[in-house]
């Protein structure tokens, strides 16, 4: 690394008001209780839990985070590699839970190989295994003797499992099955810890018994030696090459050359092959299957409100601290003006700041739903056996709760990656030029979220599950059998009202403002309904609609969540008055911004009135964003992200943003350390060293 | 070594089958619009011609660039840099051409700065005496310049700039001098390693004629200085520069920092004074307000000639403020006809992809044939079609800015000066909205690929995040949509005073109209026929960005609202009027052209449409309340851009295959012109990744990474 800089710069100090400064002052002007908000939003226990963790990683060396943007693909992944094996050292050690080891992997901040071992491996070997596999290969994979990763997607087939092409042959002869990769688009492709590190795969190949196939089904295969760690023979695997993020993930690719493997090696909890007769047995609870995967979106959104929340953390502070121009009407021997001053500044963030209160109330909404349904679930003697269709329209729209809520969580996985992912983008380019470095802290973050857009579900696709079950909830309302859920109860009210029109008064009313959304969801169910049933339009033209169909009932159900956090008891006991009132105008910039910008559909649903709408626009939303800009520094503060978890030079809890930056250059900077010569008739390209290019 | 998998094939039907078909299928001829397109300067032939000898270069190739470190990436893109500057001289290259082979491969040059700013702000702002000595100096790249302008604290605004040049009149010399830490220049390419002089703006401070000890600043001014040893290539005493670290993208640029202690310019090797007259750069930031138009000049004599600085200030109008609008709408209009090549290589892989990649089976269908390719989903259609008529609509619109450029310069030469202003405003919003057009483009294009967009090998990984840079460069784009709607209130107000008088200019009877249709209320209700009319979608463009203009100019004209309270209506109106005026321009290409052929004219025409009603359909509520388009024919926007896009799609791969990107260019498994995805990126994969040749050691407990080397995890904490 270079040399520090001559002591005159090391005794130079940023231009004032101080950054320090500016953020005390930021502080001083709003009375939120951060410390109290912290707690309602992650429990005391988790805060704690965070800081010792916090203290224990912080000091060991190999969790330095300083070249994470300098190292090449290969160093970096071996670096990562480092961070893993330390992690479960440490794990050990101190005999962390579940929930310990994925704080302390947040906290280090990226993805490592150790990363689909711990998580998709471990859970499918569990959910999917007989307690003859539980021993097998769970009990090794938990103390890590065995690693394995989840391969599921192809080369040519993501979403669509059942398009997969690996195969998987039952052998009646000698009681084994052949897995084997009939094409190059069947190679296994994507798949995490796979690359490099794993030694063990679930495999995810289309059954065939006797010529006939019974669809994808999880089979475990060794694809590595244990000893020499080569791939075994008639298995290819790799890693699949550097990517626009996730790189300390080694992604790897698998084909198989027919590769014999045990009986016992097909995950049998739900489904099996009988040893003796051949024949194959049937999925037994395939409900429970749907349930880990609406966890799995409820987490996605919940998450997405974290994501967020690192982007709006560092574009808030920031812009608290940068100052440029000087306002256009204010007094000319004032300074400049902080840039978050802005309007434009501020409707970019504000309501970014909204919606990650309003992705984590709604997350945390989704759980309250998955947990209550499983106790109905294992509650109720005779469990839904109906088999899985393509999605819920196949399922009765009856009292199942079940559909409710995979419907409303797939929408919302969508929605909520994908306000996530592109709000950090919109936070990035907030912070002007400085944004674009990766001390920023937010390009890299952005890079390594990308993907959540795109697995358990292209947003895109999964819409259209949501259409799906809105245009069955839909019929069933119109047949006058509508089912006792909230999707049913909405639509009902739209049909009640639809003669007489709506009435909104979404500018002073809180609760008709989630009645404006609940009626443009239903206005736009009954017109894809029309479509597809009164003018029997192709299930395919329609897809644009039901993506904005879903979009609208997925903003409905944040919109409603938010307002039910806001005005429960419990938020009501957790907080003062006025941060109570804060949460309020949250809701309200949030709901109003998001109706500002679909501004067409409120209108042409009749929910809103265009006068309405331009109030919206010229003067309820200027006047959320003048309330709650005081405020906007303690409410990211209140999200309590640890310095150390942001790794950003301009998100720094004590505004120290320039000392940082120009530290981070001038000292961490190995590119520092290459001293060039210029002249392009002069082969040699650096002065310090032999004039040998490394290519 | 071969191994089984190279008997594997993708599954039926391949790349290369759906490639041939979808080709088959249009009766587009892409050569003639290839040619249409890009051969009016020669772009075309130049390609062809320089591409392979590109191509033979071991050095250019781009197999394993997305794997080096940033030091060794760097060092890449200048031993790049260098040889492509000697290849210069040894193919006897002009400009156009060595730009052809920089384009081709694609790095971001880091002489970027010594071979555009360097030069042109010494030929454009230094004085004869001084040309004369720094021109042949750097075009012989015997000195290799930077421009440093932007500082850690400040960007924009120029004059803000903490910089200090005092003029020590005792020693005849200039000090520069960085007072705090956010003085720190920054951001400023080719500087961090590479250049050992620069171009430094900094705050001129002159002693004041009464009280010599008092020192007066006059402003930002640029200097000549040297910063590096010519023989060590090391900083000179009170200099500290280095390289401000990784970036997003823009990973081949020596971004710096550089700091100055009391730093005297050594007058023996600078025969002539440094300090010349005006910064070009910054007026676009200056212009925001009439009030910073009035220039800073600086008149001295050679301090060797005389040895005194004639301490005179004079208030002038910039010499030529015409030529200094003018570069600046070149410079931009230059970027939106960038803008439009790298948002077609972006489309050009996503049509060509989701054509290949097939995914489900369509709902209604049989459920027997393949999947459907995902070029039929409405869904990837609506992510990926308007974008490809966004290309075609920024390249009409790149042409007529060029134009207007070139119109605006006779008229200045003649002495009229009228044009001006208004050919302002259009490139701010201009630049603004289409680089922002092309920016989202690559993203979208990129996200619409699914999961093999975010591998590397989509080619658009590099490409997005240089380009990404582009919204905050020449002009953040919040910043300058300013001036369009300074520039659109003032017109209103204008036309307000006299709205029965005949129009000035286009605008200027626009407004007026509009405001007399206003007076008589109820009078004309009339909004356009957008689905049968293409003039009327022009119509309805340009009444939504007046109507909106006029709202602007109540707002702060009569009832006086404060100025950053209208930013964000401000904004919105900069976009309609910059969308007004590239669905006006791509109507008259299409309108006035007289060469194309039959099936490309409807095509275009159609492309023209599915812009327009895009873009209209995202801001529908705008075009309601203007009164431009009524509620029905609103309603029925969305399915009429669903059947253009239908219409389309089965002339989109030549669509793409007609902008002519070669593969080499595109360096994309999924975008190449074969359609061999697959074999592509499970070559790159599997042959090309380094990673494959490294064993992994997995235990936990054991600190060994590489398997068998014994490292123990030491050879990895000490890249630290």
């Amino acid at each position: 690394m270079p040399a520090p800089p001559p002591n005159w710069v090391k005794a130079l100090k940023p231009s004032g008001p101080q950054g320090s400064e500016l953020l005390q002052q930021e502080r001083a002007q709003s009375n939120v209780d951060v410390e109290r908000l912290s707690e309602l939003l992650h429990t005391k226990e988790t805060l704690e839990r965070r800081a010792s963790l916090l203290a224990l990683l912080q000091p060991e060396k190999v969790f330095d985070k300083s070249q994470n943007h300098t190292l090449g693909r290969v160093e970096r992944l071996q670096r990562s590699l480092a961070k893993a094996k330390r992690l479960q050292q440490l794990a050990e050690e101190h005999k962390w839970s579940m929930t310990e080891l994925h704080a302390a992997n947040d906290l280090i901040g990226e993805p490592t190989p150790y990363g689909l071992h711990a998580s998709m491996f471990l859970v499918t070997l569990r959910e999917q295994g007989t307690p003859e596999q539980h021993k097998l290969f769970l009990e090794r994979a938990e103390k890590y003797e065995i690693i394995g990763c989840y391969a599921q997607t192809e080369l040519g087939h993501g979403s669509n499992v059942r398009g997969l092409e690996t195969t998987a042959t039952w052998n009646s002869d000698d009681k084994t099955f052949t897995i084997n990769s009939p094409t190059l688009t069947a190679s296994k492709w994507w798949i995490g810890s796979l690359g490099r590190t794993a030694n063990h795969a679930v495999v995810m190949a289309q059954l065939f018994i006797d010529g006939k196939n019974y669809g994808p089904h999880p089979f475990v295969v060794q694809v590595r030696d244990l000893e020499t760690h080569q791939p075994l023979d008639n298995a290819y695997v790799g890693d699949i090459g550097p990517k626009f993020g996730y790189n300390t993930m080694d992604n790897g690719f698998l084909l198989f050359n027919n590769v014999k493997i045990p009986h016992v090696n097909m995950l049998a909890r739900f489904c099996q092959v009988d040893k003796e007769t051949n024949h194959y047995a049937k999925p037994a609870m395939p409900s429970l299957v749907f349930g880990t995967m609406t966890w799995v979106r409820a987490n996605i959104v919940l998450d997405a409100g974290g994501v967020l929340a690192r982007g709006v953390t560092i574009a808030t502070r920031y812009c608290a601290v940068r100052r440029q121009f000087q306002d256009r009407d204010a007094d000319p021997h004032a300074g400049e003006t902080q840039v978050l001053n802005y309007k434009m500044v501020q409707v970019r963030l504000l309501p970014l700041l909204a919606s990650m209160y309003a992705l984590h109330f709604t997350g945390r909404g989704m759980m309250r739903l998955y947990e209550e349904n499983q106790s109905r679930m294992k509650a109720a003697s005779s469990p839904d056996q109906e088999s899985r269709g393509a999605g819920p329209e196949q399922l009765r729209a009856g009292a199942n709760l079940l559909a409710d809520l995979h419907a409303t969580s797939c929408g919302l996985k969508a929605l909520a990656s994908t306000t996530a992912g592109e709000g950090l983008e919109v936070c990035r380019r907030a912070c002007g030029g400085h944004g674009y470095s990766s001390y920023s802290g937010i390009g890299p973050a952005y890079a390594d979220y990308l993907p959540t857009l795109t697995w358990e579900g292209d947003n895109y696709m999964l819409t259209q599950q949501v259409a799906r079950y809105l245009l069955k909830s839909a019929r069933a309302v119109l047949a006058g059998k509508p089912a006792g859920n909230d999707t049913s109860q909405i639509l009902q009210a739209y049909l009640d009202r639809r003669d007489k029109g709506a009435s909104f008064d979404v500018l002073d009313e809180d609760k008709d403002i989630v009645a404006a959304f609940a009626w443009r969801t239903a206005h736009l169910t009954f017109e894809a309904l029309k479509h597809r049933d009164a003018e029997q339009r192709s299930w395919n033209s329609l897809l644009v609609d039901f993506w904005r169909l879903s979009t609208a009932h997925s903003q409905y159900l944040m919109v409603k969540n938010f307002y039910e956090a806001v005005s429960s008891p419990q938020l009501s006991a957790a907080l003062d008055p006025e941060t109570k009132g804060l949460m309020h105008q949250l809701f309200r910039l949030f709901s109003l911004h998001t109706l500002e910008r679909e501004a067409a559909e409120f209108f042409s649903s009749g929910a809103v009135t265009v006068r309405q709408i331009t109030l919206t626009r010229t003067t309820a939303v200027l006047k959320l964003l003048d309330e709650i800009r005081p405020h906007a520094v303690r409410l990211v503060d209140a999200w309590a992200i640890p310095d150390w978890q942001l790794d950003s030079s301009l998100g720094r809890y004590d505004g120290k943003v320039y000392e940082d930056l120009f530290r981070r250059a001038s000292e961490e900077n190995p590119v520092n350390d290459l001293v060039f010569d210029p002249y392009p008739w002069n082969s040699a390209l650096l002065k310090n060293e032999p004039a040998k290019s490394k290519l | 070594m071969p191994d089984f998998t190279d008997n594997l094939r993708p599954s039926q039907p391949d790349g290369p089958t759906t490639l041939a078909r979808e080709r088959r299928q249009s009766n587009i001829a892409t050569e003639e619009l290839g040619h249409h397109l890009l051969a009016s300067d020669g772009f075309l032939e130049r390609q062809a011609r320089i591409l392979p000898i590109i191509q033979q270069e071991p050095l250019f190739s781009k197999d394993q660039q997305q794997n080096l470190s940033r030091p060794e990436r760097f060092k890449l893109g200048v031993a790049r840099a260098k040889l492509l500057r000697r290849m210069r001289d040894t193919h006897r290259w002009s400009y156009l051409e060595y730009q052809m082979a920089e384009y081709l491969v694609d790095d971001v040059s880091p002489y970027f700065l010594h071979m555009e700013m360097f030069i042109t702000t010494i030929r454009e702002q230094a004085s004869d005496e001084q040309q004369a000595y720094w021109l042949p100096l750097t075009k012989s790249w015997k000195i290799i310049g930077a421009y440093a302008q932007t500082e850690l604290g400040h960007g924009s605004n120029v004059r803000g700039l903490e910089l200090e040049a005092r003029w020590d009149s005792r020693t005849k010399e200039f000090v520069l001098h960085s007072p705090t830490l956010t003085a720190s220049k920054w951001w400023n390419g080719s500087l961090g390693r590479l250049a050992n002089h620069a171009i430094v703006v900094a705050q001129l401070l002159l002693p004041d004629p009464g009280s010599p000890d008092i020192y007066v600043s006059h402003g930002p001014h640029p200097f000549i200085v040297q910063v590096r040893d010519m023989k060590t290539h090391q900083p000179l005493n009170g200099i500290v520069v280095g390289d401000i670290g990784p970036k997003y993208g823009y990973i081949t640029m020596d971004n710096a920092y550089m700091l100055f202690d009391q730093f005297r310019f050594v007058t023996r090797l600078y025969p002539y004074c440094h300090v010349t007259h005006y910064i070009y750069r910054s007026l676009d930031y200056l212009s925001i307000t009439p009030r910073y138009s009035g220039l800073f000049g600086l008149v001295c004599n050679s301090p060797v000639q005389g040895q005194v600085i004639t301490l005179t200030r004079i208030y002038t109008k910039p010499e030529k403020p015409a030529l200094i609008y003018g570069s600046l709408t070149y410079v931009r209009s230059n970027m939106v006809h960038r803008a439009r090549l790298v948002l077609a290589r972006a489309v050009t892989v996503a049509v060509r992809y989701s054509s290949v990649r097939r995914q489900f089976q369509d709902r209604d269908g049989d459920k027997k044939g393949p999947e459907m390719s995902v070029l039929d989903y409405p869904t990837v259609q609506i992510r990926i079609l308007p974008l490809l008529a966004t290309t075609y609509a920024l390249h009409y619109t790149g042409l007529a800015m060029q134009t207007v450029y070139k119109n605006a310069r006779q008229d200045i030469e003649k002495g009229n000066f009228n044009s001006l202003a208004h050919m302002h405003s259009m490139s701010s919003g201009l630049k603004s909205l289409c680089t922002i057009l092309a920016t989202d483009g690559i993203e979208t294009c990129r996200r619409a690929m699914g999961g093999h967009g975010f591998g590397g090998g989509s080619g658009l990984i590099q490409v997005n995040n240089d380009y990404l840079s582009k919204p905050t460069v020449e002009g953040d784009n919040w910043m300058i949509t300013q001036q369009v709607a300074a520039y659109l209130i003032k017109k209103m107000t204008a036309a307000a005073e006299s709205p029965d008088t005949a129009g000035a200019d286009e605008t200027d009877a626009r407004f007026k109209e509009f405001i007399r249709n206003k007076r008589c209320l109820g009078s004309e209700k009339r909004t356009y026929d957008i689905l049968n009319s293409d003039l009327d979608v022009v119509k309805s463009f340009e009444l939504r960005a007046t109507a909106m203009a006029y709202d602007a100019y109540e707002q702060r004209v009569m009832k006086k609202q404060n100025w950053n309270s209208l930013l964000i209506q401000l904004h919105k109106l900069s976009r309609a009027q910059s969308e007004s005026i590239i669905v006006a321009t791509f109507f008259d290409a299409l309108s006035n052209d007289k060469t194309l052929s039959t099936p490309i004219k409807s095509v275009l025409w159609d492309c023209f449409r599915l812009f327009a009603l895009y873009s209209m359909e995202n801001e529908s509520f705008e075009f309601f309340r203007s009164n431009a388009v009524s509620q029905a024919d609103l309603n029925a926007l969305a399915s009429r851009v669903q059947d253009l896009m239908a219409r389309i799609r089965p002339h989109a791969v030549k669509l793409v295959d007609s902008w002519m990107v070669p593969d080499y260019l595109l360096d994309s498994a999924l975008g190449r012109y074969d359609g061999r995805v697959y074999e592509d990126l499970f070559n790159r994969a599997h042959r090309l990744n380094p990673l494959n040749r490294i064993t992994f050691n997995p235990n936990y407990w054991e600190d060994e990474i590489v398997k068998g080397s014994g490292d123990n995890g030491g050879g990895i904490l000490s890249k630290l």
